[in-house]
């Protein structure tokens, strides 16, 4: 009883001494750390880049001698909290990680980071979804688009030039021309995520043209009181649906094994167009070898100067929080110090934004100060709407925890293979908002 | 011997599974009925709730729905796999050459796990099939099966009975090869035909092994979850999501701990209560030697 006492105490000294050490350590200049921390990340940014990010990730290990990064995989089958709530649970929680949805849910757990460099390299408009009630909870990783992607050889060969497609009639002449150059015109996924995330976020960002009036739209859902059945801009949504559907030629699939397939079909020159976003570019080039892949705005009414029509939705995908509550001192200065290295160091940004042929992440840059730019013709199109303030809101940033699968797994699906009707669509949109909490008004997750 | 020193040689054989055992099901079981009360939300809990959690498992249509759902599961799971099961004992244990070879492979996709037979499967009903049955136009593969509500259900069973049949065999092969070889030969000197002796000798006094195959397919089916997770993901439109996948869903995806919970308790009654009844069932057909 008493040796195991005694050895209790001492462990007790000597965790306490070690603290103090960390705390008494002034910063982490190279060569001067008294041990090496590891920080986990859960996962990585993204599967399609992931080989990518962890060569990133061994750069940083082996250009300093203080912290060692390591990812931690999660189970991919599962989201975010899904995830991480075990690892809270078994006091084991990841130094850094990376999501968007979730933020709200996370708010309280990780790092104010606004006084941090990397936070104000990046602008206002950027660093919102990661803002919960004035703290910068998150960072971003870099700007996505979404919209309808093309083969530009095979709509080249078809004779559609896809600047020229600005009303959803347009959309329908091009699926004919390219079926009459023998090709298939598109192919819609029913993929759970592209329907319940991306699909709706474009009847969402088209509510209004103003941000007040599209968060508005989402309060009216949540208040029980939007009629989207007899709402303009839903009827031109669904038809918009309708076109797509009636137009794909891929092979509805309802799991996740899609996404595999469709990458496969516009990369191998077969069809024309799919609804998807820049994400996939990295994979559609290493499928197909080539650099022919652009993306255009899906345009959801007849009328060329709709709001909406001409625009790309552009956002942040997920942001970087630190954990602040299981992991040390030493450990979040580590993570802050190893995404300051990714997105300000030249090897760092080599990585971010360099092509993914050359190990790099093709990102587009959202931090000030980048010495290199993406350069294939798909993010350099994004760049044009981007910079011609041709971008829509990504509402799907506020959408609460578990509704996009709630939409996208039942009645998106539903819609899409057929067995609901656009008014039961409508019905069930209107179920799954109603009574959830505002986060965009700040209210708690 | 005295009661402290049978009390320390209990626990010099016991103590460590014992231990064991308390840490990794009592506790976590205490626990989890504890956290049905509160409004855990996954990270901290602030108070009790009362039933409130349970009130609201109830009103939840969706938590009937996987209910029902599951229960047919069990139902048809339970009386396919043991049938397969006891078949495939059947032929492993005849006078058939390539028995023992038979053995081995009825047995392997157990070894197999769930996840990843789920995937491999997946493939199958949504890619192979598919693919196979385009070519020689065969109408009931050309839709992947896993798009149709009914035929994710039937994909749901082939795989299980695919994963578990093997181990329900070793199982009854056990209880067959326990009958007295003489009480056979008797009944066959009495002029029995096979399927005679199948019915009034193998199968009553193998009933043990019935009760006990039983019991582990009701168990398995009720808290089936990684081939859901895998094969189905609860699809199509959340028509295939057993009880497990539910409880996991609602309490980490939505974020509803304290239902989750409060579910995980209802149907651990559920389980107990239908094992009890089947036990008690197969034990009254046992017969004593």
């Amino acid at each position: 009883m008493k040796k195991s006492m005694k050895l209790g105490a001492l462990a007790l000294a000597s965790t306490l001494s070690l603290s103090l050490i960390a705390v008494a350590t002034p910063s982490a200049s190279a060569n001067t750390c008294p041990r090496k921390a590891t920080v986990t990340m859960l996962g990585t940014i993204k599967p399609e880049i992931q080989d990518q990010f962890l060569a990133a990730v061994a750069d940083y290990n082996k250009s300093q001698n203080c912290y060692t990064v390591k990812s931690v995989p999660g189970d991919r089958k599962l989201t975010f909290l899904q995830n991480v709530t075990p690892m809270y649970a078994a006091k084991n929680a990841p130094t850094i990680m990376y999501t968007l949805q979730e933020i709200p849910d996370m708010a309280d757990k990780v790092l104010d980071l606004k006084l941090t460099p990397l936070a104000r390299l990046v602008s206002k408009s950027l660093l919102a979804s990661g803002n919960v009630n004035g703290r910068q909870v998150g960072v971003p990783s870099t700007a996505e688009a979404f919209g309808l992607l093309y083969n530009k050889k095979v709509l080249d060969k078809a004779g559609v030039d896809p600047s020229k497609i600005a009303t959803r009639a347009d959309l329908e002449a091009a699926f004919k021309k390219i079926e009459a150059a023998g090709k298939k015109p598109l192919h819609f996924s029913a993929i759970w995520w592209s329907l319940g995330a991306h699909f709706t976020n474009i009847f969402h960002t088209n509510v209004g043209k103003t941000k007040e009036a599209r968060l508005a739209g989402l309060d009216a859902l949540v208040a029980g009181k939007a009629n989207l059945a007899d709402n303009a801009t839903f009827k031109n949504w669904v038809a918009t649906m309708d076109l797509l559907k009636k137009y794909n030629a891929g092979k509805v699939n309802l799991t996740d094994t899609e996404y595999d397939a469709s990458i496969a079909n516009l990369a191998g020159g077969d069809f024309g167009f799919m609804f998807q976003g820049n994400w996939t570019e990295p994979n559609l080039i290493t499928a197909s070898k080539g650099d022919d892949f652009g993306l255009m705005p899906l345009p959801i009414s007849n009328n060329a100067k709709d709001y909406g029509n001409d625009s790309i939705p552009v956002g942040v995908p997920g942001y970087f929080m630190i954990d602040a509550q299981q992991s040390t001192k030493w450990q979040q200065k580590g993570a802050l110090d190893f995404l300051t290295w990714l997105y300000t160091s030249p090897a760092g940004q080599k990585r971010v934004a360099g092509p993914v042929e050359e190990g790099g992440m093709n990102f587009i840059p959202v931090y000030k100060g980048f010495k290199i730019e993406p350069k294939t013709y798909m993010a350099k199109e994004i760049s044009k709407f981007a910079s011609a303030g041709k971008t829509l809101d990504w509402m799907n940033s506020y959408y609460p925890a578990g509704l996009q699968e709630e939409v996208g797994k039942v009645s998106m699906q539903q819609y899409f293979t057929d067995k609901i009707s656009a008014a039961d669509l409508a019905k069930a949109i209107e179920a799954a908002w109603k009574g959830k909490p505002k986060t965009w008004r700040g209210e708690a997750a | 011997m005295t009661r402290a020193r049978s009390i320390k040689k209990f626990l010099k054989f016991a103590g460590l599974p014992l231990a064991i055992f308390i840490i990794v099901l009592v506790v976590p079981f205490v626990n989890g009925f504890y956290y049905s009360f509160t409004d855990w939300d996954g990270f901290k809990t602030t108070k009790l709730v009362g039933f409130t959690n349970y009130t609201e498992s109830f009103a939840d249509p969706r938590f009937w729905s996987t209910l029902k759902f599951t229960a047919l599961f069990v139902v048809v799971s339970l009386v396919l796999v043991n049938a397969v099961a006891f078949g495939l004992a059947l032929i492993v244990t005849s006078k058939l050459r390539s028995k023992n070879l038979l053995r081995t492979f009825f047995f392997v996709p157990n070894l197999i796990g769930g996840v990843i037979l789920g995937v491999i499967w997946q493939f199958i009903f949504n890619s192979a099939l598919v693919a196979i049955a385009e070519k020689y136009d065969w109408e009931p593969f050309k839709e992947s099966w896993l798009q149709d509500t009914n035929k994710a259900f039937w994909a749901l069973i082939i795989v299980t009975i695919w994963q578990s049949s093997g181990y329900m065999m070793i199982v009854y092969i056990t209880g067959l090869i326990s009958i007295e070889k003489d009480l056979i030969e008797a009944s066959e000197i009495d002029g029995a035909s096979p399927l005679r002796a199948l019915f009034s000798i193998k199968i009553p006094l193998m009933a043990q092994a019935f009760t006990i195959a039983l019991f582990l397919t009701l168990r398995s089916g009720f808290m089936a979850y990684d081939v859901n997770v895998a094969l189905t993901g609860g699809g199509p439109f959340r028509t295939t999501e057993l009880i497990s996948l539910h409880i996991f869903e609602d309490a980490f995806a939505e974020g509803d701990f304290g239902t989750g919970q409060a579910k995980a308790v209802i149907m651990f009654l559920v389980v107990a209560l239908a094992a009890l009844v089947q036990v008690t069932i197969s034990k009254r057909y046992e017969v004593q030697r």
